[in-house]
């Protein structure tokens, strides 16, 4: 099986490419390129713009934000099947938090010009992919909510 | 309000015979009667009810054969007439008509408004099942049961002769035992045959029909054949088996109102209204205007409507049943639920025909069962006999050991403690007391051959006080107390924990007992949330079962800094790893009520029953044994009653702010 299919085989295990129609899968598996991560490799800064949008492979990422006098606190962590740099699916998206392999890990890694440029050309892609991408977003939006209301506090 | 025949016990005891050969008999007899009969008859490829002229219009020899969406005719391998069920025409279209004139208008000059003068046909309603007295019997108490008449109904109504007709068939679609009004005909009825190999057992219920029998050609029928008229319609009720539990559904259905199944029957559903087209019951009505072309005349007519219609329920400013699944629940909560409340019955009489005549197959029987099931109380083991139960009561226990799980949770190991607190189950509480505090409830956290593990978090004078204490200190319990755990309900399934914060405390005990026993369940996983790795309690045993491997345990913490290479988020994003049939999970939920909300939730969206779905509610306890009234929610005392509920027996209570 080469990296590719891997990468197919492995969207099918996810809530977020479980439902891609076989070609969807297949136009996305080709339009990045697989690139793996050392523990503690940032791999994007909080503020730059996001020049590319992953599907994290295997591992585990850490979405962090610094924090005045608490230093970097981590807020999130991206799980298998999951994305980061869903902001690259604007043309001047910035990144939200910074992104840190806590684990070695693998992604497939889509440019952000030839994503958009997909998008924009191939309507079945998006209306696939937008909804997804949302999801993740929406997803984040609750887990935040829930974050913020401190739940085991005092 | 019409009332149907009710038979003279001397008409009833007294059953005539007539031949096969003398059917027509009876139909020429209603037609000198000054009758139009009204009769099965086979057209189009069904067995519809229309005016016929003598029995060779009957369908001899043809049976039908119904599933759900299905309706074919057949032969028979016999001559009988009535060897079939219901076709597709309700008799309502004969005392309700489909369209009916309610008012002229005429603009000459002025202008004014007509009634049309009610004219009701002597019609003979020949081959009325059970069911459909039944249905007829529903329309009286709509039309008629309330101030507010329909004269035309009445008229109707009274001009018309029922010759019933005793099943001797039935087809799967058929659940008249479910809603009582079937298969034996027990009233409502002028003229009542039973048809067997040879012929009719004729019986008359009232003295029209009385009339119209004796002009027959009757005899005295044997032993033998009133038998067989007994028998048939008693294989009938075998032949539809177990009635439905549809005691009670009317309340049951109130509780679904957000069910996800209404959106997955809408989604089958193509509303095209044949259900309600078809139901022997259904009244719901629309009022049109049609002009001639000068403007001159018009006239109002009634006709028949569907709540499934886009426009039902639609008014100037938008709709009030805009989607489909909105539609499905007005017809089906009617049906079942609120007509109790507007007639005193149910509006179905289970005669299927919404089933037979439903183009994508629904069935009202499946999605009766899959919205408002029966919760079949699950028994709970007898929980051991409480030590000390009184209040003010208690025993002594010694503190054995003290071991510091947070910086503000400690977990306190009693021993000498009376037996019957070793004899208590993971999810049950005790009250706690030392003097000069007040008694607070802690829940045990493990159960040890010589005693009990109290987890308790410092916020509080008392709980402050107990984390404190040295071994060797006395405290005074009372208990084990409340339900617990239903670990039988996860046997041969998938037991998923899901834990936040100290919720694991309560939880920890069964975690144990499902590692002891876990050769009786599926799988075994566990989800546990925490503020920060630091809030972790248990971190020892959550490194052994992780590395038990028996069971699965993910961990997540809502937030880290940079030395946590764990997993960071709330609790549900761990239900991602949820890989089994969620319909074969039985869940046990603690934690903070919010937490324990969004849990629920997305438990619920994934498939889990709620029923299997357990929580153990937090409220202010202090009796423990249901007497203060502190911690009474809704019905519930929860020191009595709880701390553990399956999420079905909260219903609407569970997480309703003011409860």
């Amino acid at each position: 099986m080469d990296d590719y299919a891997a990468v197919i085989a492995m969207l099918n295990h996810t809530w977020f490419g479980a439902e891609l129609a076989p070609e969807t899968q297949e136009r996305l598996a080709r339009l990045g390129d697989i690139q793996d991560f050392e523990v503690d490799e940032v791999i994007l800064h909080e503020g730059d713009e996001t020049r590319a949008m992953g599907i994290l492979v295997s591992g585990r990422l850490a979405l962090r934000t610094l924090v005045p006098e608490r230093g970097p606190v981590t807020i999130l962590s991206v799980e298998p099947g999951d994305i980061f740099g869903w902001s690259a699916v604007l043309n001047d998206g910035q990144a939200q938090s910074t992104v840190v392999a806590t684990e070695a890990s693998r992604a497939l890694v889509i440019d952000g010009v030839k994503l958009r440029a997909a998008l924009k050309e191939d309507h079945a892609l998006a209306a696939s992919l937008y909804p997804r991408v949302l999801k993740a977003v929406a997803r984040r939006l609750r887990a935040t909510r829930l974050q913020l209301l401190d739940l085991f506090a005092r | 309000m019409i009332t149907n025949p009710v038979p003279n016990p001397a008409a009833v005891a007294r059953q005539w015979f007539l031949a096969h050969s003398d059917l027509d008999d009876l139909i020429q007899a209603l037609r000198k009667a000054g009758r139009i009969v009204i009769g099965p008859t086979v057209r189009d490829g069904a067995i519809v009810n229309d005016e016929i002229q003598s029995a060779a219009d009957l369908p001899a020899g043809v049976r039908d054969e119904q599933t759900a969406g299905r309706y074919r005719l057949a032969e028979r391998s016999d001559e009988r007439v009535f060897g079939y069920t219901v076709g597709p025409t309700p008799w309502k279209r004969f005392t309700f008509p489909p369209i009916l004139p309610i008012a002229t208008a005429h603009v000459s000059g002025s202008f004014g408004f007509e009634q049309p003068k009610i004219v009701a046909p002597q019609l003979a309603f020949l081959g009325v099942r059970a069911c459909e007295i039944a249905a007829l019997g529903m329309q009286d108490r709509v039309f008629l049961g309330s101030p507010f008449t329909d004269e035309d109904f009445r008229a109707r109504r009274k001009a018309a002769l029922i010759v019933a007709v005793q099943c001797t068939t039935c087809s799967s679609t058929c659940f008249c035992s479910s809603m009582g009004t079937g298969p034996e005909v027990r009233g409502g009825y002028d003229i009542l045959l039973t048809e067997i190999d040879e012929g009719f057992v004729v019986q008359a219920g009232s003295p029209a029909g009385a009339a119209i029998v004796a002009h027959l050609p009757t005899r005295r029928p044997t032993h033998a054949e009133t038998g067989a008229a007994v028998d048939v319609v008693e294989a009938v009720r075998t032949q539809i088996g177990e009635p439905l539990p549809i005691a009670g559904i009317d309340q049951r259905l109130k509780r679904q109102l957000d069910n996800p199944r209404w959106s997955v029957v809408a989604e089958r559903c193509v509303e095209c209204g044949n259900c309600t087209m078809s139901c022997p019951t259904c009244f719901c009505t629309s009022v049109t205007e049609r002009s001639d072309m000068e403007g001159r005349t018009s006239v109002t007519e009634r006709q028949w409507d569907s709540c499934f219609d886009v426009n039902f329920a639609r008014v100037a400013g938008g709709d009030f049943r805009a989607r489909p699944r909105d539609r499905y629940r007005q017809w089906l909560t009617h049906k079942f639920s609120t007509w109790m409340d507007q007639f005193g019955s149910f509006g179905c009489v289970g005669c299927g025909r919404c089933i037979t005549w439903c183009p994508v197959q629904i069935d009202v029987r499946e999605e009766l069962q899959a919205i408002a099931p029966v919760i079949q109380p699950i028994e709970r083991p007898v929980a051991v006999e409480p030590v000390a139960a009184s209040p003010g009561r208690y025993s002594l226990a010694r503190l054995a050991s003290v071991k510091e799980e947070t910086e503000d949770t400690t977990t306190l190991s009693l021993t000498d403690l009376d037996p019957a607190f070793l004899g208590g189950r993971p999810g049950q509480f005790v009250m706690v007391a030392l003097p000069a505090f007040p008694a607070v409830p802690i829940s045990i956290s493990r159960f040890r051959s010589n005693g009990n593990d109290l987890t308790i978090r410092a916020v509080g004078p008392t709980s402050t006080a107990l984390v404190n204490l040295h071994p060797g200190a006395k405290v005074g319990v009372r208990g084990p107390l409340g339900t617990f755990w239903p670990i039988e309900d996860a046997y041969g399934r998938h037991a998923v924990v899901v834990a936040g914060g100290v919720g694991l405390s309560p939880l920890h005990g069964l975690v144990e007992a499902l590692v002891a026993n876990r050769d009786r369940f599926e799988s075994v996983s566990l989800y546990y949330g925490s503020r920060t790795p630091e809030d972790q309690l248990f971190r020892d045993d959550l490194v052994a079962w992780s590395a038990g491997k028996s069971i699965d345990v993910a961990v997540t913490v809502d937030r880290a800094g940079p030395e946590w290479k764990g997993r960071v988020g709330v609790v549900t994003t761990l239900f991602d790893m949820m890989s089994c049939d969620c319909s074969r999970i039985t869940a046990f939920v603690v934690g903070p009520e919010r937490m324990m909300q969004a849990s629920v939730q997305s438990l619920i969206s994934k498939g889990v029953p709620p029923e299997r779905i357990n929580v153990s509610m937090e409220r202010h306890m202090e009796c423990g044994i249901g007497l203060c009234g502190h911690c009474q929610t809704g019905p519930y005392f929860v020191c009595k009653d709880g701390p553990v509920f399956r999420l079905s027996e909260l219903g609407d209570l569970y997480v309703r702010e003011g409860i």
